[in-house]
């Protein structure tokens, strides 16, 4: 931990990309608070959802930072869990940005759920132990106790063996947490195309994905794309596993489309044929999120460690397209599909737009991140130090 | 204990909507979009012109289908959806969180969120506000012309739903999703 003063806490260089960064950040920080006041003001009313879509972009954005969360948890567990030699270097980082990217995850889902306090007091009082998102929110609770305390050890107190105990711990949890996260979607027995096996694995691959393009931004903005012979030894590695996932998210996702399309199933086929229409999967999913990056890592043999750093950044748009379909595909079709009145016509897919205050929260959530990483940056020695080589 | 159920001979619909005013006015159900306990579906009829098939034009009255197996129940993490001792789901407001995990886990479009308790609501079969009473029929019941629903003790072979059922082929929507739901369409 850095003695620091807060004239210090506050001073950076004064580059055109930093200043970018500080004004994207600040703005964020404000979208954010500015759109928490007027949920405060206007409760749901501020938001676009409906009965018939009652989730949005703000459960997104929660799923959006959770799996960003145990995906930097996964890959730094590859150091200081598993001892891979190479990716220790990236442990106290990545725990930090896992810490932060679950706390700007908690701060947009308190601003969705309608009575988060409610929810403290009967998610122990009357536990609903059939629901997914019971087991999902208490287990990330319990993963953000156990990678606090790893963090604590791995940074502050630094105690090798403790570290090591609670990163074990939060890793197993944090699977734990994240694959009830998917069961959430997957244990949806009225909505055919999330109903299944898919969503509980999946999340855990491509938790690992946003992992490491998280990683890759984050050394990229602190080495301003300069990195020391051991950083992009250890990046050569990151990228050959990176294009190794994305290869098995390609396929894992082309077999979920083709079951989903095969023999026309009522509802599913329908559904995700309207979903992989839709830019936001073909161009935001498919094309930002996952081909650009494995084409990068593909062609480059993995050695385009700058261009993989560009990559990552289209490949997290993609990764946000990837969970707003994930919540929008799953609701957009309707329950009842006759029509309530004479003169109407019958529903058809569900149209949902997120409002304006959603935009501002569920987006305002990224600059809590990127000023909470900033914070941590400068307080605590992010980087390996001595200690931790035994 | 009852277990109570509706039959609904839902070919006698004449689609007035009768129902859905008696509901919302005995139920204090606010006048907003999306805020409905029950509702009549209308089916177009098909064919083209001049072959279309009159028959085919129909009316489903429709609710929450107080399911045995209800997948709602089954997600709500705090239990505030639960089952009463009559076997009806309910939603305890002070258990609610809103976390509308409910509302995406009803194949069946049930449930809607009240904006004045800012909590989970749907059809309780009016129990707190005519069961309580003493009475012994729903407020859709009660005001149908048509005499489309049938309210009663599934438990009792003697109750005019048991008797109806037994007498007539019914069928229940979204059956093979295994929700068991009480609702029966009489054939």
């Amino acid at each position: 931990m850095n003695a620091i003063s807060l004239k210090n806490l506050f001073s950076f260089e004064k580059t055109p990309l930093n200043l970018l960064m500080a004004f994207v950040t600040v703005a964020l920080v404000a979208a954010f608070f500015a759109g928490a006041v007027i949920y405060i003001l206007h409760g749901h009313h501020a938001y676009n959802v409906t009965r018939q879509h009652p989730w949005g972009l703000l459960i997104s954005m929660y799923v959006f930072f959770v799996v960003s969360s145990t995906g930097l948890c996964i890959i730094s567990s590859i150091g200081h869990v598993f001892g891979i030699q190479e990716f220790q270097q990236i442990g106290k980082r990545a725990i930090a940005g896992a810490i932060i990217t679950i706390s700007s995850g908690f701060a947009v889902i308190g601003l969705e759920i309608g009575h988060p306090v409610t929810m403290l007091i009967y998610n122990v009082l009357t536990p609903g132990l059939t629901s997914a998102i019971w087991w999902m929110g208490t287990l990330y609770g319990l993963y953000l106790t156990f990678i606090c305390l790893e963090f604590f050890f791995l940074a502050i107190k630094e105690n090798h063996t403790f570290s090591k105990i609670f990163g074990i711990c939060g890793l197993l949890v944090g699977l734990a947490a994240h694959s009830n996260l998917g069961a959430v979607f997957g244990f949806l027995i009225s909505r055919p195309s999330a109903n299944g096996v898919f969503y509980p694995v999946y999340f855990i691959l491509s938790a690992m994905i946003t992992g490491c393009y998280l990683i890759f931004l984050m050394y990229g903005f602190k080495y301003k794309m300069n990195f020391p012979e051991k950083v992009r030894v250890m990046l050569v590695k990151l990228s050959k596993i990176l294009g190794m996932l994305l290869a098995v998210l390609i396929f894992f996702e082309a077999w979920k489309i083709l079951t989903a399309l095969y023999g026309d199933m009522p509802e599913r086929a329908a559904t995700i044929m309207h979903a992989i229409k839709h830019p936001n999967f073909w161009f935001g999913e498919l094309t930002l999120g996952m081909l650009i990056p494995f084409v990068v890592i593909l062609v480059s043999n993995a050695q385009a460690i700058k261009a993989t750093v560009y990559a990552s950044i289209t490949g997290m748009v993609g990764i946000f397209f990837m969970r707003y379909g994930l919540v929008h595909d799953t609701l957009l079709y309707p329950m009842t599909t006759l029509k309530r009145a004479e003169y109407q016509l019958a529903p058809s897919f569900v149209d949902y737009f997120p409002s304006a205050t959603e935009f501002m929260i569920g987006f305002g959530g990224i600059g809590l991140s990127l000023i909470m990483y900033y914070f941590a940056d400068k307080i605590f020695n992010l980087d390996e130090s001595e200690e931790t080589h035994h | 204990m009852a277990r109570y159920g509706m039959a609904l001979n839902y070919k006698n619909c004449i689609n007035c909507r009768a129902c859905e005013s008696a509901c919302k006015e005995e139920n204090g159900v606010l006048l907003l979009p999306d805020h409905y306990r029950i509702w009549v579906g209308v089916k177009e009829a098909e064919g083209q012109f001049p072959n279309i098939s009159i028959a085919s034009q129909t009316y489903h009255p429709s609710q929450c289908q107080h399911c045995d197996n209800a997948p709602c129940q089954q997600v709500c993490p705090t239990n505030a959806t639960h089952y009463s001792p009559d076997g009806m789901v309910m939603v305890d407001p002070t258990r609610c969180i809103l976390c509308t995990y409910c509302i995406n886990a009803c194949p069946y479009d049930a449930r809607y969120v009240d904006q004045r308790t800012m909590t989970v609501d749907k059809c309780t079969f009016c129990s707190d506000t005519r069961l309580a009473n003493g009475e012994t029929t729903t407020a859709c019941q009660a005001t149908c012309p048509t005499k489309v629903r049938v309210f009663g003790d599934l438990d009792d072979p003697n109750s005019e739903i048991s008797q109806l059922l037994a007498k007539h082929e019914y069928r229940r929507v979204k059956e093979h999703l295994g929700t068991k739901p009480k609702l029966f369409y009489i054939l």
